[in-house]
């Protein structure tokens, strides 16, 4: 019962937490300088006479007074609608869900791989503190976690697609192929560098957080109890360690959904990657209103899930954290 | 299980293929030249305005000189008050689902467009009429000569009542009479086009082509792993090509140059807030001096690495342009001697001063064009000795809108394959309008000469009033007269092809690098075998 009242609550925060959110890029896109008219012809700025330039200005309703837009925007939104998009000339829900199709599959990946991995490393770690191993495994996760992800990239992109010539320079698929002929394995070899180098961001956190929980274990009375009877190291990593981590990891990976997302707008940009961070960086240069308050609810929407799911996790973990106000 | 296998085999094999290009007769171009409309490949938003429509067939194009040749319309005629179009379309136009292509959809996709608020400008059409199956009338609000550009780059769409006509997805699923047929386009990836086979046209010569959207680094390596035929390169890339690629240089129109203000600063503001007015530029001999200062073939050596040559006005070259307006420079003897006899005189501290002014003043260009920073600072290098202090500064377009734009010397490109860029340019009535006129040069004789070739009978007839706007003996915009501008350099457009690729006579570019070399598309061939 608690819980219902409590999800009810986390639900009520959410929404005015989207709220918030668009309010906020919304503002920010109206104190954006440029001119949506000279942003929509961009180049061709020079060649439309003043009489086009109303119409443009009417025709994607530029002029209307910001609370106006602001207003009109919400109606839209409550009655299920996103708006059109100026840039890209289809509806902001179908931009979304087309690009985030691709985006989803980067990042899906390279957060599975993060945890499993990140964990996989932590774990090992952790058991083994002080160890070469340890040493090596903490060194590596401090690198990285202070590694700026575009540099990353750009390495990455140059030694192995440019130099070496193991992966793709760009895009999603090679050139000159239907998207229907593109097989799984060439999709997996588009991927491959990128989801690596958003990986190798992800993982850092992941491992010395287990790396931290491992380190309290194998000094807690579980792991006294079980040297005295015998056991190893290992056996106590495997039987007790992993349960006792598994959940933190798991948690912090949820939470970190937001910065996955952050890294993942970059990785697009350096890859040509055509995702929804493509989308997002258009839309903010180009003064697409709609469009920017649909991909900022949308990110908003999955990052507040992502902590919404980590929040419960910890629920169930450890009673004893405060539910809430209630 | 087995399918997976198979689809994984033919997954690489596919990916093999497409590494080493087959020496078999070549059916798939691969082209990284940009212009990705976002907004879909349609004509009523702006699709098609520049190079080939890929997907539509226009009434006109523009032919080698960019004189209109027929297309869609075999014959043409402008009515005796200047305001009616009347067209005789071809019989054997289709689209590419085997319709006829008729009157109907042709003053369809007029009329729609001049109500469809994108890149497509055609703000002066009253009305389209279809007469009969094959007669089209297009009624202008006013003569305007220049209305003949939208016959020439207007791609025609299939009307909206009809079956697969016209409609809100038309961007992502084009049909038009044109060359080529959308295959597929994967967004901000590339764009697969094969032939029409209903194309009333010589068929083209290869059955497929790719355009990849890659910018400019991923364009390099893609050309350098050989994955690509033509590639639009920035001049800086252009020294170091795969040896199985030559360079191709397309000459253009693509100018950049200094405009002026033509007034005294008044403290006055345009309807955007900025101030008007520059007491320094105002003079006309410190106009001429800066023209006469300029070493051009310096400027084309540094700032576009020699690919390009001297501007000396709008529009180099072309039929609406004066051509004797080049002149020898650099001259400073006679820019000295111009400064000291309209009473700037140079003193101690090595600028020159007339009633207390010092020669000085701001030279903008938009912070984000290194081009243009170069040409900013080098040309301000070649201006100091004469005593002339322009003082290169970097800004954002929005900011230069709001504070530089008709009170600072401003590096600007324009470029056209249409001279109404010319009337944008030099006429009263667009001063301080958006980035048109924006010294707010006003000259009633070349208003009355601008206004005179919009009203002609004929491109032939216009083109002497165009002409005679830039210099007519005793007046013009143009060096000889009231040097409005000083013209630096016209850019060339650099492009990586294969060897074995032969893109034919190219034209001249305007304003705009990538894809204006689609323009004779048509008349490319493979050479090798």
């Amino acid at each position: 019962m608690r819980l219902t009242r409590w999800l009810a609550y986390r639900c009520l925060r959410l929404t005015l937490v989207l709220f918030c959110v668009a309010a906020l890029a919304f503002g920010l896109v109206m104190l954006s300088p440029i001119d949506p008219v000279d942003a929509y012809l961009g180049p061709q700025m020079a060649q439309v006479s003043p009489e086009q330039r109303a119409l443009i200005t009417e025709r994607w309703g530029f002029e209307s007074p910001p609370a106006v837009q602001f207003g009109h925007w919400l109606r839209q939104l409550l009655s299920g609608e996103l708006g059109w998009s100026h840039i890209y000339n289809q509806p902001v829900s179908e931009v979304i869900s087309q690009r985030f199709y691709r985006s989803i599959m980067l990042l899906g990946s390279a957060w599975l791989l993060s945890v499993v991995v990140g964990f996989a490393l932590g774990v090992i770690a952790g058991a083994k503190e002080g160890s070469t191993l340890d040493r090596v495994i903490s060194g590596y996760a401090y690198i990285t976690a202070s590694t700026p992800t575009f540099w990353l990239g750009i390495v990455g992109l140059l030694l192995f697609s440019v130099y070496l010539g193991w992966t793709p320079i760009c895009c999603a698929g090679p050139p000159g192929m239907l998207s229907q002929e593109v097989s799984l394995l060439t999709r997996l070899h588009h991927l491959a560098l990128p989801v690596a180098t958003l990986t190798l961001l992800g993982i850092a956190s992941i491992t010395l957080h287990t790396r931290t929980r491992m380190i309290a274990l194998m000094r807690s009375e579980i792991a006294t109890h079980a040297f005295a009877q015998g056991a190893s190291r290992i056996d106590i990593a495997w039987r007790h360690g992993i349960r006792h981590a598994s959940l933190p990891a798991l948690t912090l990976a949820f939470a970190s959904l937001g910065e996955l997302f952050g890294g993942a707008i970059l990785i697009e940009q350096i890859f040509a990657y055509p995702g929804l961070g493509q989308a997002t960086v258009e839309a903010g240069l180009r003064s697409d209103v709609p469009l920017l308050l649909g991909i900022a609810l949308f990110t908003a929407l999955f990052v507040s899930v992502g902590n919404l799911i980590a929040d419960s996790l910890y629920h169930l973990i450890d009673p004893r954290i405060e539910q809430g106000p209630l | 299980m087995f399918r997976y296998q198979r689809s994984i085999l033919l997954g690489l094999t596919a990916f093999c293929l497409a590494f080493n290009s087959p020496l078999q007769a070549k059916e798939q171009l691969v082209l990284a030249i940009g212009g990705e409309p976002e907004q879909g490949f349609d004509p009523l938003l702006g699709w098609g305005q520049y190079g080939s429509p890929l997907f539509q067939a226009t009434l006109l194009s523009r032919g080698h000189d960019l004189a209109p040749t027929p297309e869609l319309a075999t014959a043409w005629s402008l009515s005796e008050d200047r305001l009616t179009w009347t067209l005789t379309l071809r019989d054997d136009a289709y689209f590419a689902d085997g319709t006829p292509l008729t009157a109907t959809d042709v003053a369809y996709t007029f009329n729609a467009a001049s109500s469809a608020g994108g890149r497509a400008d055609l703000s002066a059409l009253q009305a389209a009429h279809a007469i009969d199956r094959y007669t089209v009338e297009l009624t202008l609000k006013a003569p305007r000569i220049t209305f003949i550009d939208q016959l020439m780059t207007l791609g025609i769409v299939p009307a909206a009542e009809r079956e697969n006509g016209y409609g809100d997805h038309y961007g992502r699923q084009p049909l038009g009479a044109g060359p080529y047929q959308l295959v597929e386009w994967q967004e901000g990836e590339q764009l697969i086009v094969e032939r029409n086979p209903y194309y009333y046209g010589e068929p083209p010569a290869f059955e497929r082509l790719v355009f990849l959207f890659t910018g400019e680094d991923t364009t390099l390596s893609a050309a350098h792993a050989g994955q690509v035929d033509l590639a639009a390169l920035p001049p800086a890339l252009a020294a170091n090509l795969p040896t199985h690629m030559q360079r191709v240089v397309m000459e253009s129109v693509d100018n950049r140059g200094i405009l002026f203000p033509m007034q005294p600063a008044s403290g006055e503001h345009a309807p955007s807030g900025a101030p008007i007015g520059n007491d320094v530029t105002a003079d006309i001999a410190i106009r001429r001096a800066i023209n006469l200062a300029l070493d051009r073939e310096t400027l084309v050596d540094v700032a576009l690495h020699g690919y390009g040559r001297p501007a000396f006005g709008p529009a180099d070259g072309l039929a609406w342009s004066d051509t004797d307006e080049a002149f020898e420079a650099p001259d400073l003897t006679r820019a000295h001697t111009l400064l000291d006899d309209a009473g700037w005189e140079l003193r101690a501290d090595g600028l020159r001063y007339k009633d207390g002014q010092p020669a000085r003043f701001r030279l903008t260009y938009p912070a984000s064009d290194t081009t243009r920073q170069l040409l900013a600072q080098v040309s301000a290098d070649m201006v100091r000795p004469l005593g002339i202090e322009m003082q290169p500064t970097g800004r954002h377009w929005d900011e230069i809108q709001r504070e530089a734009l008709h009170q600072d010397a401003i590096v600007f490109g324009f470029g056209s394959h249409s001279p109404q860029e010319v009337y944008y340019l030099f006429h009263s009535q667009h001063a301080g309008f958006g980035f048109y006129n924006s010294g707010y040069y006003a000259n009633p004789t070349v208003d009355r000469h601008l206004d005179a070739a919009q009203t002609a009978a004929d491109q032939e007839t216009a083109n002497q009033h165009w002409q005679a706007a830039q210099w007519d003996g005793e007046t013009g915009y143009g060096v000889r007269g009231d040097t409005s501008w000083a013209w630096m350099v016209n850019l060339a457009h650099v492009y990586a092809a294969h060897r074995c690729l032969d893109v034919g006579e190219l034209g001249i570019a305007p304003h705009g690098h990538g894809w204006p070399i689609t323009a004779n598309l048509q008349t490319w061939r493979w050479t090798c075998d």
